[in-house]
């Protein structure tokens, strides 16, 4: 989608008048003028641009591979700084350039747009001029992703490209693609770049792209045969705090060949990286540690009112976890090409095969409004999981307040019905469900990174147990709840429609844990057993932090989680410091059977 | 109690006397996969493929010994991912059904649960799994990609590639810590040093190292902290990840690689459990580029592989097998070696000239029994282990591979701990 509308409007977006000037190819430039001339250079303001013919051809040579070296036609790309071979280059890696065989017997490079019809099949836009392909008759040709055969690339070739773009991207507005740009031309360890980043640093604006063009230049002239150069290159690079150079300073440092002042400035950059890594490590495990908390805590927290507040042993907890990830993969199909089932019954009635099936179209949605996709989920998600805790409440629990063992069996067998619908309607095999882009990717604080879904949940578990106090704290609805939870007959004498309150409770934390199943479909698998392997987990958060204790889930959630991702640091293994947390859980029940937060009451239940 | 049985037996034989009378020139061959419980996800693909195969020779006139020719008659039963039930369930096969020959197994744990019947009872197993390899038994026959046909390949090519920095991560069982150990060894050979093997040693008390590389249980979901790791080891910008992880916790790993920026043209992983048939359940779009290894990828031009893939859909739409999936499907080197086991099993019985075990073993042991199969000509070797090609394959968006390098007719090699410890210790 990007991809497309970049090339087609090119021409139009004045910024990149600029780039012409600093090229460096006068070969391509005496072209580019002889076609303008050619062409008038009013054409040049509303269509494809001045560059775009000789660059297209250009790409067009490159991706078939005919007329001329690969290595050379890239170096000649790379100093375009044109956006629109960025782009190509990334399809083309991305194996979404197309081999469309013309009936002249030539094979025309084509990328296919994003927007597909009903069958799957898009307009095919030709690289060599940018326009849609069309037959003979002048119609519009489409196309699926298998009728036409991908143009190839290797690892050979994708690095050779992605260089490429990378010293293209020296020039990018965007600031990311600089900053990554620096970075693979910085480790590449050819001195050639030191120039070029040299150059690209009198121009830079923005202090983290600049760091990272000082660190890209020291660490290319540590290999300098000047031992004065290299230095100055590692004392930038110990300032730098450059994780990346560690291995190569420790070496440095190591090398009997070394001149002996050097070996002491490796020996103290070494000394302060390796510092620099500790406290790295320090931030990065207490954020690790908050977030998988946040996890716990989601999706706990349904739990939390079920089982915590209302006394349901609530086995089925992790199949409302699982209806609200089966929302989202459904409301991604939805945004997409539509999501359809049919389940046939194993018997007949009259010869016919009875069964069910439903259909539901897609709306084919593309760019950012498919990548909101997931805004949608998030009350959706919890409107399904409540309602089918609604009707689980209705059916089973009402029946079941006073009698917890039957409940937790009744629950349990309930579960497994859900299981087994699930394969019914999605498969047996694991869903695949797409993050949207803004919640992949990650930012960097002083080499400490934090991931985007990361920190989405963190917001989302201090929105939820915010929205949780309210409604239990500040509303009618509230303090009802807390009324009929606390004592069950004394309420009801007082007036208060104990049945209304127990299924609107039981439906909130239902809700919840489809909140979290919403959440856990970015991270994690979504199928059917999805929901146990959250049980326990969820079942151990409110124990340890108190049942009854809402504050206590939170406290609870965060310190197991925080605990967890320490012991792992230290130890080295996931299942070692998982067995001192479980451990230390065992223990500390022991010592407080109650929990943290043990509520004290004089009711015998 | 014995006496009980056989006359309960001779009860219901003379209840299928009709039908015995009809299977006169069939011979009985057992399926022996789990059809239901945690691996049928991927056990269950194998019995259709050999449904398929049994089909086919059935339909091309069957099996020829002697004068006569046999008809093909499956006994699938079903391991229910059961371990101890897949030896239950293997005994049966062979003293009741009296198969001549089983194909089945996947997980290494239900190869070993069964080993010890098939000696008993000399009976005959086909083994179709990618696997650690340090066994061999005279009751099975392993088509299936050892050590040596799957991960050094994958090494090799990394090495070619100007790798230096290698992190192994896996699930904690015995195929993942065998193979590691295996590649820690081989990395050493190769010039590798162990600071540039990452996640982790562990050593006996004699200092011997016992294990190599990062260890998570099955269905970890949690890989925070394991690509924080991965991605200080890769900062320097000439690393790649060997990845041994089974079943679905590839999809909180590939999401976590994916967040945290490692992209395959800076730190490729190559993955040895993630075929064509995995590849359906998880984030393709995200994973371009990076690797896979094995003898078969569904992307093959080959014409045996054309026309197999051909014959295998048309057979998938027009079959009435119960419980055979027809949508949505995919093949993969599992079950390519599956039925190249079949067809070498129907070579060797031709050969010998007769369904007895010793003889067919015979015939198979000579080491000229081969058969043009889908993934390239596959050779059945004296030692049980089989020649095949090996490609190495960059994932696509589709799912599917894209075979960047081809490794001609790979001798299968069981042995290769011993090997590795000899050079390193000449070292």
């Amino acid at each position: 989608m990007l991809i497309v509308s970049c090339l087609t409007c090119l021409g139009a977006e004045p910024g990149l008048r600029p780039f012409y000037n600093r090229m460096k190819s006068l070969r391509k430039y005496l072209a580019i003028l002889t076609w303008c001339a050619a062409a008038g250079l009013a054409l040049a303001a509303d269509s494809g641009g001045p560059d775009s013919p000789a660059i297209r051809k250009e790409l067009v040579q490159v991706i078939l591979g005919i007329d001329g070296d690969r290595q050379t036609l890239l170096n000649d790309l790379s100093e375009t700084g044109s956006k629109l071979v960025g782009d190509t280059l990334l399809a083309w890696t991305r194996g979404s350039i197309y081999l469309y065989p013309s009936p002249d017997g030539t094979k025309q490079p084509v990328l296919l747009e994003d927007a597909q019809d009903a069958t799957g099949k898009a307009r095919a836009i030709r690289l060599s001029d940018g326009e849609f392909l069309k037959d003979a008759a002048g119609k519009e040709l489409r196309f699926g992703d298998n009728d036409l055969i991908a143009a190839d690339t290797d690892m050979r070739l994708r690095s050779a490209i992605r260089q490429t773009v990378d010293t293209l991207a020296l020039a990018s507005p965007d600031k990311d693609a600089r900053f990554s740009a620096v970075t693979k031309l910085g480790n590449s360890q050819k001195s050639m770049y030191v120039p070029i980043l040299q150059a690209r640093l009198t121009k830079e604006t923005d202090s983290t792209v600049k760091r990272a063009i000082l660190e890209g230049i020291a660490s290319l002239q540590i290999g300098d045969r000047d031992p004065q150069v290299q230095i100055a290159a590692v004392g930038h690079l110990a300032a730098l705090h450059s994780i990346g150079n560690l291995e190569t300073l420790q070496k440095l440092a190591a090398s009997p060949k070394t001149d002996p002042q050097l070996i002491k400035a490796a020996n103290a950059a070494v000394g302060s990286i390796q510092s620099h890594i500790w406290w790295v490590n320090f931030f990065g495990t207490i954020f690790r540690g908050i977030s998988l908390g946040s996890i716990l805590l989601v999706v706990a927290l349904g739990l939390a009112i079920t089982f915590g507040l209302m006394g349901v042993i609530n086995m089925a907890h992790g199949e409302m976890i699982a209806i609200g990830a089966y929302t989202s993969y459904v409301v991604q199909n939805l945004f997409g090409t539509g999501f359809a089932f049919a389940i046939n019954l194993p018997f007949s009635f009259m010869g016919k095969q009875l069964g069910f099936s439903l259909s539901l179209p897609g709306l084919n949605a593309t760019g950012w409004f498919y990548q909101s996709y997931f805004l949608f989920v998030l009350p959706l998600s919890f409107l399904a999981a409540a309602l089918a805790g609604l009707v689980l409440e209705r059916a089973v629990i009402q029946f079941l307040y006073r009698r917890p063992l039957e409940s937790l069996l009744a629950t349990w067998g309930v579960s497994l019905v859900m299981q087994q619908l699930f394969r019914m309607v999605f498969g047996a095999n694991n869903v695949q469900v797409n993050s949207p882009t803004w919640l992949l990717g990650h930012c960097t604080l002083n080499d400490v990174s934090f991931g985007y879904n990361r920190l989405f949940v963190i917001g989302f578990a201090i929105m939820i147990v915010l929205g949780t106090w309210l409604l239990l704290a500040k509303t009618p609805l509230g303090l009802l709840i807390r009324a009929v939870m606390q004592n069950r007959s004394m309420a009801s004498c007082m007036g208060v429609r104990t049945t209304r309150v127990n299924m609107l409770t039981f439906a909130f934390g239902s809700g919840l844990a489809g909140l979290a199943g919403a959440f856990l479909s970015q991270i994690g698998n979504v199928g059917p057993s999805l929901g146990q392997s959250y049980i326990v987990d969820s079942f151990m958060t409110v124990v340890v932090g108190g049942v009854g204790s809402i504050i206590g889930t939170v406290y609870s959630a965060l310190g197991i989680g925080t605990a967890d991702q320490v012991l792992q640091q230290l130890l080295g293994s996931p299942v070692l410091g998982k067995i001192i947390v479980l451990t230390c859980i065992i223990l500390f029940l022991q010592w407080k059977p109650g929990g943290l937060f043990a509520i004290r009451g004089r009711s015998l239940d | 109690m014995n006496k009980y049985l056989h006359s309960l037996m001779g009860l219901t034989a003379g209840l299928s006397l009709t039908s015995s009378v009809l299977a006169d020139d069939t011979v009985k061959v057992g399926v022996l996969h789990s059809l239901s419980g945690t691996m049928a996800i991927s056990e269950t693909s194998l019995r259709d493929v050999l449904l398929y195969a049994f089909d086919e020779i059935n339909t091309a006139g069957g099996i020829k010994v002697g004068d006569k020719s046999y008809k093909i008659e499956p006994v699938v039963v079903d391991g229910a991912s059961n371990w101890p039930l897949f030896a239950e369930k293997a005994k049966q096969l062979l003293e009741e059904d009296k198969v001549a020959v089983t194909f089945g197994c996947w997980t290494s744990v239900s190869r070993k649960s069964v080993l010890p019947v098939y000696e008993k009872d000399n009976g005959l197993l086909f083994y179709p799994v990618q696997y650690e390899g340090e066994e061999l038994s005279k009751n099975i026959f392993y088509t299936a990609e050892a050590v040596n046909q799957q991960a050094t390949p994958a090494v090799d090519y990394l090495l070619a590639q100007g790798k230096k920095k290698f992190y192994l991560i896996g699930t904690d069982y015995v195929y993942p810590q065998t193979t590691d150990l295996i590649l820690y060894k081989y990395l050493l050979l190769h010039g590798i040093t162990i600071e540039n093997i990452g996640g982790g040693l562990r050593k006996d008390a004699d200092g011997k190292v016992i294990s190599a590389g990062k260890y998570v249980p099955f269905g970890h979901t949690d890989f925070q902290q394991i690509v924080a790791e991965i991605k200080q080891f890769a900062a320097s910008g000439d690393a790649c990840v060997i990845n041994t992880i089974n079943g679905d916790s590839n999809v909180p790993f590939f999401k976590e690689i994916v967040a945290a920026g490692l992209t395959p043209s800076d730190c490729p992983v190559v993955s040895f459990s993630l075929a064509e048939d995995e590849l359906r359940s998880m984030p393709t779009k995200d994973m371009v580029g990076e690797l896979g290894c094995w003898t078969y990828f569904m992307s093959l031009t080959t014409p045996e592989n054309t026309a197999f893939m051909k014959s295998w859909f048309d057979w998938l739409g027009t079959q009435t097998h119960p419980g055979v999936i027809k949508e949505k499907r995919a093949v993969d080197s599992p079950m390519v070696l599956s039925y190249d086991g079949v067809y070498l099993w129907k070579q060797a019985v031709e050969k010998a000239g007769s369904f007895d075990v010793d003889k067919v073993r015979a015939a198979l042991e000579t080491g000229t029994d081969s058969f043009a199969g889908p993934g390239g000509k596959i050779t059945m070797q004296a030692n049980h282990h089989a020649t095949k090609n090996v490609y190495i394959g960059e994932t696509k968006a589709n799912g599917q591979f894209k075979i960047v390098q081809t490794f001609d007719q790979v001798y299968g090699e069981p042995f290769m701990l011993k090997g590795l410890d000899a050079k390193l210790g000449a070292k």
